[in-house]
């Protein structure tokens, strides 16, 4: 495969398109929204905290022990059209943004079926103001965090200061730069930010991180794996296009999406580079990033749940599982069907995640110890020591990225009637891998040439405090979705697959989890097998909202070089 | 012949960039601020209305008016080659390149060693990052081997001299970068004079243009432009 650091400059994209930080180790994230009303203050705050931005170098440098040592604390920065406007980039540079960024999510509710619930007026106060800046923080724990956003108003602060030494503003200028209010969470509905957190369970009286959002799913096994990108960052299996109709286990299957499917400068699917506005030096490794602030009607959906599966007389986790396309745990039902296998494969999987965390937490702890250690005899003992754990490390990481194949590497080939995972459950809508061929092999191009340029990246993390009952406290996912399209990508997903049913041959059915259902409720079809005597369809009808929209902004993503030129205000797009 | 147009030079250098510096940092972002903050330098300026009387401002300016003979020069980052179109392979370069234009009158080695002599401090902050760039060691000598070594021989360059030597001509004169300065000067000169002159009755005229020969001094080496200069009202060099 071609080398990442050859395609893109690791060092020039911004952190959050190429890594979960999730996924290493950054379990709080912090969420705010600032305003600019003074171009000198907000370019000069700029110019301070691009060297704070997180890129994803660290995938690429390892340390003297070959390992990818992850930052414990993070931070992002994205821009809306109106934030670029009041920061003075030329006309003839915004002039090349499309249309959808430009007006903005609000603007697009209708297409993304914001409507009833979701309605932008229902949205936190926050997503209803003129949002310029966005900023987020990953980080390991809420103290590195906090250190981080006051790190950040200071800079702020600081940057005024700099404006008036500097006599690019008045002496009496006020900020600039104001954090927006209005964000809401179970006390105020007046915060200056959105916290968010991995959601942990209790083990043995140990609180365990997990990846499961608050219906109970782990969520984000499987993100765009893309040319430039490293092993250490996704999974080409399942992660890339399919290129053919071997085993979706076989590599021969699979290849790294096109980079500009989600960073701009990079050729794309349809061997173009994608539009972008000008200077190319403005665009190239910048992105377009999503936020979108997503409710869950947790009580509704276990109630619905509960209701279903007796009235159905389907088992409740299979009931579950059949509607997003995944067990609970994460386990696909196309290749795990039954529940207990679905139940021994995620025993594997988590094992053999658990071993590389622990192994990785004790080298680390190690690493310490000798750094410390003034005695050379116990000094040696410990390199001995984590020499032995190193190997044990690389061994058990190398395992579970074949285990973790088993939760990614799939496809629907054997699965085309639906009758193991529902052709209108979640994942299969949002990725289909392939299956809008529906089985006439050749149709198209590729298999998956209908899909190729409609992926997404996701990024985020939950919010609120998990329940099982209720509807109405704060408790739901952010989503962040990195696309180099909103409109072909996004809003596309959204639109047609989430909302709509056609391109699966399900008339104007919506996802189960995540559509628009309007005051009559939705309905699902959960395929039967026909080969079964006792195995009918079933038709879920009066399905509720599960999710409602509470917030969202359309972002640029910009690089670190754009970073820099939205600074020193020497964006030239002549 | 490669690079050369009558006495103007035409010099393209690609230098490898190394990926990192020794801090870790990416180096093209660096040269790329470097290349931004030199042609904006700061300056510190007296200034008696304000309450501090010392500011910083920062003004188009580019080093590379000291550098003698310099009709135009570029730098620019090579991060990739351009992906033309479907179905040729998408080829990558295995590093980056500063690329480097400058087009002179003269000689390469003796405008190369001016060039170190004028901007010795602006060079080394520029190339410090790249492949086989020394910066501890580097000195006028070394400066133009190393150039040398990068240098990509090429009938294609932007040349800013429009007026090569004419061999054959009895009037043979190469148009040094002084001789273009100023007669960059009279043509901006001349052609403010016959608009402000031009409804004159001939006595008038005559008169007027007496006067302004002797202002422009067409045989004098001043008044003329100055190298590197951005703006008109500041341009003249009146020696």
């Amino acid at each position: 495969m071609d080398n990442a650091k050859n395609i893109i400059d690791l060092h020039d994209v911004q952190g959050n398109i190429m890594v979960n930080f999730a996924g290493y180790g950054c379990h709080k994230s912090r969420y705010f929204f600032l305003h600019i009303s003074n171009a000198a203050h907000g370019r000069m705050f700029i110019k301070n905290i691009t060297g704070l931005v997180s890129t994803a170098a660290f995938m690429a440098e390892k340390d003297e022990d070959g390992l990818i040592i992850p930052p414990l604390v993070t931070t992002n920065i994205a821009f809306t059209y109106n934030g670029l406007k009041e920061l003075g980039i030329p006309t003839l540079t915004l002039q090349d943004f499309p249309d959808e960024f430009v007006v903005g999510i609000r603007n697009r509710a209708s297409i993304l079926g914001d409507d009833l619930t979701s309605a932008p007026e229902k949205w936190d106060a926050v997503y209803r103001k003129d949002i310029h800046l966005f900023i987020s923080i990953d980080g390991a724990n809420e103290a590195l965090i906090e250190e981080r956003y006051q790190q950040i108003k200071d800079i702020i602060d600081d940057s005024l200061k700099e404006c008036k030494e500097e006599h690019l503003v008045p002496a009496d200028q006020a900020s600039g730069i104001k954090i927006l209010d209005g964000c809401r969470d179970d006390e105020s509905d007046n915060k200056a930010y959105q916290d968010a957190s991995v959601v942990y369970e209790e083990v043995d009286g140990q609180k365990i991180p997990t990846a499961k959002e608050h219906f109970g799913y782990t969520d984000g096994i499987s993100n765009p794996f893309f040319k430039g990108m490293t092993p250490e960052m996704g999974e080409v299996l399942g992660g890339g296009k399919r290129v053919g109709y071997g085993s979706p286990k076989s590599p021969a299957s699979w290849e790294p999406i096109e980079t500009g499917e989600f960073i701009l400068g990079y050729k794309d699917e349809a061997n173009e580079y994608p539009a972008a506005p000008i200077p190319k030096l403005f665009s190239k490794n910048g992105s377009y990033l999503v936020f979108n602030k997503f409710h869950e009607n947790v009580g509704k959906y276990h109630a619905y749940l509960d209701a279903a599966s007796q009235k159905y007389d389907i088992e409740k986790e299979l009931l579950a599982a059949k509607y997003v396309g995944r067990w609970r745990n994460g386990a696909p039902l196309t290749t795990y069907p039954k529940k207990a296998d679905a139940e021994d494969a995620w025993k594997v999987w988590s094992a053999a995640q658990w071993q590389v965390g622990k192994l990785f937490a004790a080298i680390m702890e190690l690493k310490g110890k000798i750094a410390t250690e003034q005695d050379p005899a116990k000094k040696d003992l410990l390199i001995q020591e984590k020499k032995k754990l190193l190997a044990e490390y690389f061994g058990a990481a190398a395992n579970f990225k074949v285990i973790n194949q088993t939760f990614t590497a799939f496809n629907y080939d054997d699965d085309i009637p639906g009758s193991k995972c529902p052709v209108g459950a979640h994942m299969r809508r949002a990725n289909p891998r392939g299956a809008l061929e529906f089985g006439n092999k050749n149709a198209f191009a590729n298999p998956s040439a209908l899909d190729n340029r409609r992926r997404i990246i996701r990024r985020g993390l939950p919010y609120g405090v998990p329940t099982l009952d209720s509807n109405d406290k704060e408790h739901g996912t952010i989503i962040m979705t990195i696309v180099s399209n909103i409109k072909r990508q996004f809003e596309f997903v959204i639109q047609q697959w989430l909302n709509y049913g056609n391109d699966f041959k399900l008339a104007n059915d919506k996802d189960p989890i995540t559509g628009n259902m309007g005051e009559e409720g939705g309905q699902m079809v959960i395929e039967g097998n026909p080969a079964l005597p006792d195995d009918p369809a079933k038709f879920l009808l009066e399905i509720p909202r599960f999710v409602e929209t509470r917030g969202g902004v359309y972002l640029f993503l910009p690089s670190i070089t754009s970073l820099n030129m939205i600074g020193k205000g020497i964006v030239d797009p002549t | 012949m490669p690079n050369q147009a009558g006495k103007a030079y035409g010099l393209t250098v690609l230098c490898p960039l190394k990926q990192v510096d020794a801090e870790g940092k990416s180096v093209s972002i660096k040269i790329k601020n470097t290349l931004w903050d030199l042609q904006m330098p700061e300056d510190k300026i007296t200034n008696e209305d304000s309450e501090k009387s010392v500011v910083t401002v920062r003004a188009p300016d580019f080093f590379f008016k000291h550098v003698p003979n310099t009709y135009l020069a570029r730098f620019y980052i090579l991060e990739d080659v351009f992906y033309e179109d479907y179905p040729y392979e998408l080829e990558h370069l295995k590093s980056k390149y500063l690329v480097f234009t400058s087009n002179f009158y003269g000689d390469l080695e003796p405008y190369l060693k001016g060039m170190f002599e004028n901007a010795e401090k602006e060079i080394k902050s520029i190339w410090q990052d790249c492949y086989g760039f020394d910066s501890k060691t580097i000195n006028a000598n070394s400066f133009a081997d190393y150039i040398k070594k990068c240098q990509v021989e090429t009938t294609f360059f932007f040349n800013g001299s429009v007026e090569p030597e004419p061999k054959n001509s009895p009037n043979a004169k190469a148009r040094s970068l002084q001789e273009q300065l100023k007669s960059l000067y009279l043509k901006q000169e001349f052609s403010r004079f016959v608009f402000q002159n031009a409804h004159k009755k001939p006595e008038e005229l005559l008169d007027a243009f007496r006067k302004f020969v002797q202002e422009t001094q067409p045989e004098a080496e001043f008044p003329r432009w100055k190298a590197g200069g951005n703006d008109l009202k500041t341009i003249v060099e009146k020696g």
